[in-house]
């Protein structure tokens, strides 16, 4: 029931601001703007379900410099309901991590009655939500705090990509760096959540605990057996989208794992990662490069990174669901070009 | 390119999907039949599994995860071979 909020659905009228837009003056509640800053600045994403003239409320929200606090609004004469559905497939965020906002108990009924995943809070509640759990995450990440601008950066990126006449286009104009650094000791939650998190780009799908990833950070010379993927582009900053662990043996250089982000899924990220953590392997004079793979039953597409970028599987005898990949010299793929890796 | 008629159903078939499916509203530049599709940026780890997805119920085939590989993989001639090998071509 208690399940985190990861966004938040505001009414306008006398929620957001005191009157009816469309027949008074209004004056939008400086309470309620701190709410949302607050919330925003946890990683909690706000957006609009409210009746009305869109042109107008919008440009009364740009006025107050307001508007690109909101995702995806929705400002229309439909049901409250068909707005959150729409909020919620846009955003991609199912029923159950939204919340609803709203002055008028009908609106509030109607909500609990037609998606009673959706939790609902009365207006006058507003200034009370921060202290609530459901809007209140254990840690804040890097990450969490930019949410909000990487949901804008990433629809602007689906608005730019409509212009190319071809993928590969696209792709170089966006302008992708990647750095690939020893992980810091501040990266840990963000490493965390992506092992919790990723699935389908998750070599081995195991999860360690914070205290396991010190003791492998630890014992690393300098953090060099952890390392994190940082990636930007034109439209902004992805943050940390990729985490790899290895370790080296003699003449021998292992990957164990590599998860990466699905938000970077279709742009040849995970390649670019992969190949580079090896290229360094082999600059540093690494013979044998070795990368470890668990079938998870979800993970086929690094089964399938291992295969097409060079590597030769060899199973495990003992257990079917491990195998044992081996870079080929002269086979391996290379970074995609439209990758600069820094 | 080669002119549609000149080309086999499979081509055309995996073409269409390619269209449809990765490729944006105003693209309007399918890749050559040997193009590398990865190369190219149309498919990437996660687009391969949609695509083997696609070609698996299509063709009425399993594809196991050994044959996943450039040779049989990265182009659209490359997959019309290997699945020549795997079905009956009328």
């Amino acid at each position: 029931m208690n399940r985190l909020r990861k966004c938040l659905v505001w009414d306008l009228d006398n929620t957001l601001w005191d009157g009816v837009l469309l027949e008074e003056p209004v004056s939008v509640k400086p309470e309620v703007v701190d709410v949302i800053k607050e919330l925003d600045s946890r990683g909690i994403l706000n957006s609009i379900a409210s009746r009305g003239d869109e042109r107008l409320s919008l440009s009364n929200l740009e006025k107050n410099n307001l508007k690109e606090l909101f995702l995806v609004p929705q400002i229309n004469w439909q049901p409250k309901s068909q707005s959150i559905l729409k909020i919620s497939s846009e955003l991609n965020i199912s029923l159950d991590a939204i919340a609803f906002i709203d002055d008028d108990e009908f609106e509030l009924e109607q909500i609990s009655y037609m998606l009673p995943d959706v939790l609902t809070f009365h207006a006058e509640d507003a200034k009370n939500l921060p202290t609530y759990p459901d809007f209140s995450p254990l840690e804040i990440t890097a990450e969490a705090k930019e949410r909000r601008k990487l949901y804008q950066a990433e629809m602007q990126r689906k608005t730019a990509e409509e212009n190319f006449k071809s993928r590969k286009e696209f792709l170089i104009s966006c302008r992708m760096k990647l750095t690939i650094r020893p992980m810091k000791e501040d990266d840990i939650t963000r490493v965390l959540e992506l092992m919790t998190r990723t699935h389908q780009l998750n070599t081995t799908g195991i999860i360690l605990t914070k205290d396991e990833i010190k003791n492998i950070y630890q014992q690393g010379a300098d953090g060099k057996n952890i390392y994190v993927a940082d990636l930007e582009d034109r439209f902004g900053w992805y943050g940390i989208v990729g985490v790899a662990m290895c370790e080296a043996d003699k003449v021998l250089w292992r990957l164990n794992y590599l998860a990466i982000s699905c938000r970077v899924m279709g742009r040849g990220i995970e390649k670019a990662i992969l190949i580079t953590l090896v290229e360094k392997a082999i600059q540093n004079d690494f013979k044998s490069i070795e990368a470890e793979f668990i079938d998870t039953g979800k993970n086929k597409m690094m089964r399938g990174l291992y295969q097409m970028s060079g590597f030769v599987g060899e199973k495990n005898e003992s257990n079917s669901d491990r195998i044992k990949f081996y870079a080929v010299k002269n086979k391996l793929a290379r970074v995609p070009e439209w990758v600069q890796v820094l | 390119m080669l002119k549609e008629k000149q080309m086999t159903d499979i081509e055309k078939n995996l073409l269409a999907y390619i269209q449809k499916e990765c490729l944006s509203k105003n693209s309007d530049s399918l890749p050559g039949l040997d193009d590398d599709l990865f190369d190219a940026g149309i498919v990437d780890s996660a687009g391969l599994i949609s695509f083997l997805a696609f070609i698996e119920k299509e063709y009425h085939i399993n594809i196991p995860d050994e044959d996943l590989l450039p040779e049989n993989f990265k182009s659209i001639s490359a997959i019309t071979n290997y699945l020549s090998s795997r079905i009956y071509v009328r």
